[in-house]
């Protein structure tokens, strides 16, 4: 366990050494967060705080959170393959395959700078939103809040298991991220509630651990909701996990596998 | 002496890329197969350096790949070290790496961030890992460049780091790709140097070295193979491997003059000017003896200097090989 903590933390020394060393970007992003912050904030002044699916959220806030956990889901639904194409193109794949470490550790740590960046976009969005754009943010369920988290972290990483895995099987374009990107947007209450989508449509964001997610954070920090009123978004989020976290570990054994096979795996 | 390496009837095959005009034609026909490896056997010595031979395309870097556990075969068994590579587990610790492929370091982080890393993956304990990175930087000269970016590393300091990466967990097994393939001839001379001084005389690793250098063979490997189409066609010592195929020995002598047509059990190949004489080629088959011939030469009066034999290039002993794998299943 603890060697692979270590492992865990040497690919997130590499990632991080390597992102410092483009300084500038790093201060672009930034930057480029601010202005899409304040666009939206602006933008969101437009819309009837009274719509129906807010639950009472002023709507800056409620789409601040949205579209934080919606980068924070995508980064890690694409960083896994992402990840795994990049190593075959620099030809390092083949290095850490040959090392004593599994491969399913190696894919599994190579996302792990992408997730804890992902994160800290999450912190930067809201720390501009409190700190710059006046939202009050509540800290009274954090306890459900980190399990939340945890789950989310943990549910997108299955997401981003079975992408890598359809990959790796068949080296195409990977029809899975781009089948749950266009779902997670369209019905996972990132950009507007789903009960703004006809009646009939609506059962399909009870499906996207996104839904949960978001529910669980929009309730514990910007509506101050008790730990007891999230239990169920909770529980729904855990059952998801369940089943994503070993269906992605699953399919990308059986993915690894049939690429020693063909002899593709370390091949671009 | 033990055996390092022991591989049995193993065959590998892989799917060709089909073409979009044939994805088209046949949508559903399965794509043809090329044949890699085709029922390769051998064994590998612990503690010697064995060549693995071969045109491009013989199918070397796919049995290191299997015997790196990157590769699955179709059909055979190899053993490494002991460990049957089903065990990838067992097998990895064991062995170390090192290819010609320049790109697999991460080229923003320096030489010793890069060892750093693959000491983790390595399993080096964190303890050690400074001191191990330290000696081996020291020993592959690279200790004055251990913080400059690896995009600044020349060809030969890129190889270095390799095999210094292979070396991190100490494995008593180098597989080498091609490792000077990349490097000038001084680079590939340090650096056959370090193979045979340092890490197999001195150090005692066995090295299992692909190449279709041929000088870099005869200079390093105690044993090699000769790998076509998939198929190994010769394993011996590099004197064994020379002589294959040669139904005649020949012997080079020095004679102050030729008398032309002079005729014995012998086959004059080439006659040429050497310094105040002549340095005459002789072929002598099978069942003639040297002391015949040479009591015919001096018989005719010829003043002799020197007899030496003429040990058969490598070269031409591969190209026989070659010839006789056409004839035997030419090429498609």
């Amino acid at each position: 366990m603890m060697r692979n903590v270590r492992k865990l933390y040497a690919f997130l020394k590499r990632d991080f050494l390597s992102e410092v060393t483009y300084r500038v970007a790093f201060l672009f992003q930034v930057l480029g967060m601010f202005f899409s912050v304040g666009a939206f904030y602006f933008m969101t002044k437009m819309i009837d705080p009274r719509t129906e699916g807010l639950d009472g959220i002023p709507p800056f806030p409620w789409l601040l959170v949205g579209l934080a956990f919606q980068y924070y889901f995508s980064t890690a639904l694409y960083s896994f393959s992402r990840k795994i194409r990049n190593e075959q193109l620099l030809g390092t794949l083949e290095a850490m395959l040959v090392s004593p470490t599994p491969t399913s550790i190696v894919i599994f740590s190579s996302a792990a700078w992408d997730f804890t960046y992902g994160a800290i976009r999450v912190l930067v969005y809201l720390l501009f939103a409190t700190l710059v754009f006046g939202v009050r943010l509540h800290a009274n369920s954090l306890d459900v809040l980190a399990l939340g988290i945890g789950l989310t972290l943990l549910s997108s990483a299955g997401l981003g298991l079975l992408s890598a895995s359809f990959i790796l099987y068949f080296k195409r374009g990977d029809p899975i991220n781009f089948f749950l990107s266009g779902l997670t947007t369209f019905f996972g209450n990132v950009f507007f509630p789903v009960e703004q989508l006809p009646q009939a449509l609506r059962p399909v964001s009870e499906y996207l651990p996104i839904t949960y997610s978001l529910r669980i954070v929009r309730g514990a920090l910007l509506q101050g909701r008790p730990s007891a009123e999230l239990h169920e978004p909770l529980a729904r989020l855990a059952l998801l996990t369940a089943l994503l976290v070993p269906a992605g570990l699953f399919f990308s054994r059986i993915a690894i596998r049939r690429a020693k096979r063909e002899g593709t795996l370390v091949q671009y | 002496m033990g055996r390092a390496i022991e591989v049995s009837g193993l065959a590998k095959s892989f799917a060709k890329k089909k073409s979009v005009g044939e994805m088209l034609r046949h949508p559903l026909r399965r794509p043809e197969r090329v044949h890699a490896l085709r029922g390769v056997s051998l064994e590998v010595r612990e503690g010697e350096i064995f060549g693995l031979l071969g045109p491009n395309g013989a199918g070397k870097t796919t049995l290191l790949k299997i015997l790196s556990c990157l590769i699955l075969p179709d059909r055979g068994q190899a053993r490494v070290a002991g460990e049957s590579i089903a065990h990838e587990d067992r097998v990895k610790p064991k062995i170390g790496l090192v290819n010609s492929d320049e790109r697999s370091f991460y080229w923003r982080l320096s030489g010793r961030e890069n060892l750093d890393f693959f000491a983790c993956l390595y399993d080096v304990p964190a303890r050690a890992t400074a001191r191990r990175i330290e000696t081996l930087l020291r020993r592959l000269d690279l200790l004055e460049d251990a913080e400059r970016r690896f995009s600044d590393y020349s060809s030969g300091m890129k190889q270095r780091l390799a095999i210094a990466r292979a070396l991190l967990h100490d494995p008593p097994l180098l597989l080498m790709d091609e490792p000077t393939r990349s490097l000038d001839p001084a680079a590939a001379r340090a650096l056959r140097r370090l193979v045979k001084d340092e890490l197999n005389r001195r150090d005692g690793k066995t090295i299992l070295l692909a190449t279709h250098n041929l000088r870099e063979a005869e200079v390093l490997c105690d044993r090699i193979a000769i790998l076509v189409r998939g198929k190994v066609r010769q394993v011996g010592t590099v004197a064994e491997v020379r002589r294959w195929g040669i139904r005649q020995r020949r012997f080079r002598l020095e004679v102050s003059a030729w008398p032309p047509g002079l005729a014995g059990p012998f086959e004059v190949i080439a006659v040429e000017p050497a310094d105040g004489g002549q340095r005459v080629t002789l072929a002598l088959d099978g069942r003639a003896r040297l002391d015949d011939a040479l009591r015919v030469i001096l018989g005719s009066g010829v003043a002799l200097q020197s007899c030496e034999s003429v040990e058969p290039d490598l070269e031409e002993a591969f190209a026989r090989i070659l010839e006789a794998e056409d004839e035997e299943e030419p090429r498609a």
